[in-house]
């Protein structure tokens, strides 16, 4: 939904930052989490409704092998995860989406599953692609163990010591996800089956309650198997150790042609945070309150970057920007913010754009919304998208309103020569092993005949062309009937006349474009941290690293 | 997703499964991107209304259109133009798969707020804005016909409300020629690809 004439504070959009400089690739490729990011809107909401959780069945063996089941029990409704731990030989441990085995698969069940439910979901959630789910499911995924660091953990605990700080530290997670799927995939509910439940409403909070229940799994196996082993020398993992796992992720290509797929969802996204921004920055003071949560906020920041690594030159060297950068925000708060000046916070603010790299202007933007909950966390509500709304073309429109928006939204398209080979040298295609998208060179590898439309920027700049000789009256029906392959143009070009931040603002198919900036943007929404590319096709990161555990839910909701 | 080509017992769908097959499948069999997008947002109305969106489908895909009798492009024709002009009130098409019209005339009913009357052969379809289409007599899938839009009586009965599945059948051998209609639109992976996904490193660490 768009919450346009709803805003209650529309002094903030003079202080909205344009499309032209958020919806870039290298800022995109900068993006924090923030307040509004997926995974702390389920946390805030399942703290808020007084959400009870268990584990009613919890059916492993010694060797790790078995089922368990988590039930997450809000107001209305309850969500559980059933869970099946496998005995997987180390050769068969890959985390790409290529894998065809697993140390755990996972589906999110809408409501409790009975024994027959369980024996189905046997059959099929080992299996994951090969396997088939039902509209009772709303998620499926599978992980791994970070076998270094689990096998260090069980082995510690079995004998009665707490695992070493610093390798938790330093990996952050026991099990990573190597695909959460939703959304109707390989059989599970339709988005649209469920959109108007209020919990789920905001983008992937089923995939977030699936992942936050995996956390608690992964921890409650190797206490399991510590205990197997070790008998009653065994002891618990520290609470303070417990806090600081994650559950970490692989991904790659695949999610990327999302965000380009999905431009109202993608506006909405970037409209949410950017209307955030600038609200605080349209303060007209700093409350105390305000200003010692942003000086937590920023610590927490500077802590987090020093634990964050990368084997990535590209990431590596923008850890360098954000911790220097970090480090200026901060002495630059302590000296020399005039926190008397008319807007305080749009000073700050202005101050890092000519002061900080992108990357720490990033970190920045997100340490500013922190202390602001009830100023934006309403926003969060807006996150999601009716896009069937946006669907049927608007035949009536003219040639001359049409050139208007393309040059006004896309004017960054036009100026490219698409015909030079670094211009063009992607193409975006399904694969036909995984039916999962992919980046080929158009130049030396076959199948850009079969190209799919997410070249954005081509496609308007090809339309341009095609409106330039055009009457300006002439109805887009009735040049649609004359050339139809505009199509796909025409939709997106309708949809960013109300849409200002639907599209990234590159050429998505040239030589030096880089899919991890799609995917981190992407990522920070969902909530991820730790950042670390392994190409610049596939990345790590990690989920729910110091957030709550479900019996820590109830009063002490440290946010993650 | 894994069926056995010996049955042809129907298999269940999700609307994204389906609206994804579709797309690719027009796509596969040589239509543009834009008849491709088309064509999964009309088999996920078609699902949703309990009718066999995928016979409808292919029986628009086996026709190359060199008459003008696609349902699919007459259907886009139809919809873009209903801003435009309004209701095609009383026009007349001859029709391929006529069943294939009904979710674009549920967006020209949408559009301008009205109830629609389609006509082909013994198949009467009433279809009001946002509702349920209501049928009588046999669904016409195929073959040449003569469809006639009709604007519709606001005293003609109700029509029913939008089944709560999000789901659709599909026979197994619909299925396989859909999927094989997708793959021919589908790409080996490379090589190149497969290393920068990750592929060759594995996970023990």
């Amino acid at each position: 939904m768009s919450c346009e004439g709803l805003n209650p504070m529309p002094q903030a959009r003079n202080f909205r930052r344009s499309p032209d400089e958020v919806m870039r690739l290298a800022r995109m490729g900068c993006s924090h989490p923030t307040r509004l990011s997926f995974l702390r809107q389920l946390l805030r909401r399942m703290d808020t409704e007084g959400w009870r959780f268990d584990r009613p069945v919890w059916e492993i063996d010694a060797n790790g092998v078995g089922r368990a089941v988590y039930r997450a029990i809000g107001p209305v409704r309850t969500y559980s995860l059933v869970a099946f731990a496998h005995d997987l030989p180390p050769e068969a441990r890959s985390d790409r989406v290529i894998a065809t085995a697993w140390d755990a698969t996972f589906a999110l069940f809408d409501g409790t599953p009975t024994a027959a439910d369980l024996d189905r979901l046997k059959a099929n959630v080992p299996l994951q692609e090969a396997g088939r789910i039902s509209a009772r499911e709303l998620s499926l995924s599978r992980a791994n163990r970070s076998v270094r660091l689990f096998d260090h953990v069980v082995e510690r605990l079995a004998n009665g010591m707490q695992p070493d700080a610093a390798m938790l530290l330093e990996t952050g997670y026991l099990m990573r996800t190597t695909a959460v799927y939703g959304s109707g995939k390989f059989g599970a509910a339709d988005r649209a089956a469920i959109a108007q439940r209020p919990e789920l409403s905001a983008p992937f909070q089923a995939e977030m309650l699936s992942v936050w229940l995996t956390r608690t799994f992964t921890v409650d196996l190797v206490e399991h198997l510590a205990r197997a082993r070790g008998g009653s020398r065994a002891v618990r993992l520290a609470p303070e150790l417990k806090r600081g796992l994650g559950v970490g992720n692989s991904t790659g290509l695949g999610m990327a042609p999302f965000v380009i797929r999905h431009p109202v969802l993608l506006n909405n996204w970037m409209l949410a945070r950017e209307e955030a921004l600038a609200r605080v920055r349209a303060q007209t003071g700093v409350g105390a309150n305000e200003l010692a949560g942003f000086c937590v906020a920023l610590k927490e920041a500077r802590e987090n970057a020093d634990l964050w690594t990368s084997a990535h030159d590209l990431q590596r060297a923008k850890l360098v920007d954000l911790r220097e950068g970090l480090a200026r925000i901060a002495s630059h708060v302590a000296q020399d913010w005039d926190q008397a000046a008319p807007y305080p916070w749009d000073e700050l603010w202005r101050w890092g754009q000519n002061s900080l790299p992108m990357e720490a202007q990033e970190a920045l933007l997100a340490a500013m919304l922190e202390p602001h909950g009830a100023l934006i966390d309403g926003l969060g509500d807006c996150m999601d998208a009716d896009e069937d709304t946006y669907f049927p073309i608007n035949g009536a429109i003219r040639v001359g309103e049409l050139r208007t928006i393309v040059q006004a939204q896309y004017g960054w398209a036009l100026g490219i020569d698409y015909t030079q080979p670094a211009q063009c040298a992607r193409f975006w295609y399904v694969s036909e092993d995984k039916l999962e998208p992919r980046l080929g060179e158009r130049h030396c590898e076959p199948g850009a005949e079969r190209e799919l439309p997410l070249d954005t920027a081509r496609q308007a700049a090809a339309f341009w062309l095609a409106l330039r000789d055009q009457p300006g009256d002439l109805p887009v029906a009735h040049l649609l009937l004359e050339a139809p392959e505009h199509r796909p143009a025409v939709r997106r070009v309708q949809i960013a006349a109300r849409h200002p931040f639907a599209e990234i603002r590159d050429n998505l198919i040239s030589a030096d474009m880089l899919p991890i900036d799609i995917l981190r943007c992407k990522l920070a929404f969902f909530g991820a941290t730790r950042f670390d590319p392994r190409s610049v096709r596939w990345v790590r990161i990690s989920l729910f690293q110091g957030a709550p555990y479900p019996d820590q839910m109830n009063g002490d909701v440290h946010e993650a | 997703m894994k069926h056995d080509p010996m049955t042809n017992a129907a298999l269940e769908l999700s609307l994204s499964e389906i609206a994804a097959l579709s797309a690719r499948a027009t796509r596969g069999a040589g239509r543009n991107w834009g008849e491709a997008e088309e064509a999964a947002e009309a088999t996920c109305w078609l699902a949703r209304a309990g009718l066999n969106w995928a016979a409808a489908l292919l029986e628009v895909l086996q026709h190359p259109d060199a008459d003008g009798a696609c349902a699919l492009r007459t259907g886009i024709a139809l919809a873009d133009s209903a801003s435009l002009s309004g209701i095609p009130l009383n026009a007349q098409h001859r029709i391929d798969s006529p069943c294939f019209l009904l979710p674009f005339i549920a967006r020209i009913a949408d559009q301008t707020g009205q109830r629609i009357k389609l006509t082909a052969a013994d198949m009467q379809v009433v279809i009001a804005p946002g509702a349920c289409p209501m049928i009588t007599g046999p669904l016409h899938m195929s073959g040449p016909t003569l469809v006639t839009i009709t604007s519709c009586q606001r005293n003609s009965p109700p029509c029913p409300d939008w089944p709560q599945a999000h789901r659709g059948a599909v026979l197994a051998t619909e299925y396989a020629r859909l999927t094989q209609l997708m793959m021919a639109f589908t790409v080996p992976t490379s090589a190149n690809s497969q290393a920068g996904a990750g592929a060759q490193g594995d996970d023990n660490d």
